[in-house]
């Protein structure tokens, strides 16, 4: 082996698992005669122990906790943020869903109510006037059916109290119309048009009438 | 040894690429050391070295699919980012020798020495680990990697060479070339005091 072989290979042929052990052999052989490589090797174990000192200070080190820290709160971020996101996006569908339903019911229980109410009226009995006034409270919507069809005149061989199921019907007829229903009727203005409320029993049939005030009086 | 402990870096890697926080957390407590020890000894600066292994652990946290068990370990897998990350590092800086992070009484951040001496020789061992990481620091990086791996990690010369992906003979031939400039480096290194000191008696003797 020559000392430039030796340089290259045979300086740390122990740990160069590659050579074989006649290569060993002979490096070890060139280092026994060799003063210069042998001087070399000296200086490169020389090296090697300050190398090692290096090593041993340098091998317990590690990263700061705070990469750690900067890491798990970057796969925080990463994982948990979408899912937040994706629960806040279900949770307002969820709330806009709810809202829609709670409105709907509500517009179905107003509506039910509004029928209600329209059901009452016209389902009212034509009481006694005088007697409604006294038992009712002045603003009920009892006195206030009461009050409308006490404005009604009763066609001819009805009575009051066959008006139980009666509805209230808005029709508009020529005047001259209101002399079929027994009432009298000028005869001048028999062709005008008025406005008149019919109250119409459950037979279809016309039971009294409101005329326009100004006919009243 | 915990159940936990005993998990394959693939079947953790997995979990994490799940959003298991605890599965990542166990996979950085495993490798980093070794790479921030591989960084830090490379770059000579523990800011870089931080850095350098934040960035490589972030990498795979974003896109854990990069690794692929069937061509080898996680570890080698996050070596070659590390220095891939760590000669990027490496060619920005200007050449120099970065160990520029001092404490107070003047030693190089990180270095710790721990026997019994006295703190006199215990100065004077740093003062000779820092002038040994100086002459480290000065290689050309492909030297001073063959040098970090062989030398300092002692990796044997396979093991070096499958982690740079590099034949043995190119490990050996750089290993030869990096002792040759350490030995002569730290020669000068050695002599340096030994000149300052002489030139102070002539100084004095005139």
């Amino acid at each position: 082996m020559t000392c430039d072989e030796f340089e290259a290979i045979g300086l740390d042929a122990e740990r160069d698992a590659s050579l074989t052990e006649t290569q060993r052999a002979e490096a070890a052989a060139h280092v026994a005669s060799c003063t210069r490589c042998s001087a070399l090797r000296v200086s490169w174990e020389a090296a090697r122990i300050e190398l090692r000192s290096l090593a041993v200070a340098t091998a317990g080190m590690n990263a700061p906790a705070r990469v750690e820290m900067r890491l798990r709160q970057q796969f925080g971020t990463q994982y948990n943020t979408p899912r937040v996101r994706r629960t806040a996006v279900v949770a307002a569908w969820a709330l806009a869903a709810a809202a829609v339903v709670v409105g709907a019911v509500s517009w179905v229980n107003w509506r039910n109510s509004q029928r209600a109410n329209l059901t009452d009226k016209s389902n009212t009995p034509v009481a006694n006037p005088g007697t409604a006034e006294q038992n009712a409270a002045p603003d009920s919507p009892t006195l206030m059916a009461d009050n409308e069809l006490s404005d009604f005149t009763f066609l001819p061989g009805v009575l009051p109290t066959d008006t139980d199921d009666a509805t209230i019907l808005e029709v508009r007829i020529q005047r001259g119309a209101l002399g079929a229903l027994g009432l009298p009727v000028n005869e001048d203005r028999a062709a005008e048009w008025i406005q008149v409320d019919l109250l119409v029993g459950n037979d279809g049939l016309p039971q009294a009438v409101r005329l326009p005030n100004e006919m009243r009086e | 040894m915990s159940i936990a402990d005993q998990e394959r870096d693939d079947v953790l890697l997995r979990r994490a690429g799940k959003g298991d926080e605890d599965a990542f957390a166990l996979l950085y407590r495993r490798h980093q050391g070794a790479l921030y020890r591989f960084a830090l000894r490379m770059s000579g600066n523990a800011w870089a070295a931080e850095e350098i292994v934040q960035d490589v652990f972030m990498t795979l946290m974003r896109d854990p699919k990069k690794y692929d068990a069937a061509r080898g370990t996680l570890g080698g897998f996050l070596y070659g980012v590390t220095r891939n990350r760590v000669l990027k590092h490496l060619e920005r800086l200007p050449r120099e020798v970065s160990l520029e992070e001092k404490t107070e009484n003047g030693a190089a951040a990180g270095i710790v020495l721990q026997d019994a001496s006295t703190p006199a020789v215990q100065a004077e061992k740093r003062e000779r680990v820092e002038l040994v990481w100086a002459a480290v620091l000065d290689l050309p990086a492909e030297f001073r990697e063959a040098v970090v791996l062989c030398e300092l990690e002692e990796r044997s010369y396979e093991e070096a060479a499958q982690m740079i992906g590099c034949p043995i003979g190119t490990i050996r031939s750089r290993l030869h070339r990096g002792r040759a400039l350490l030995m002569a480096r730290l020669e000068m290194l050695r002599d340096a005091p030994r000149r300052a000191g002489l030139t102070r008696k002539a100084g004095a003797a005139k």
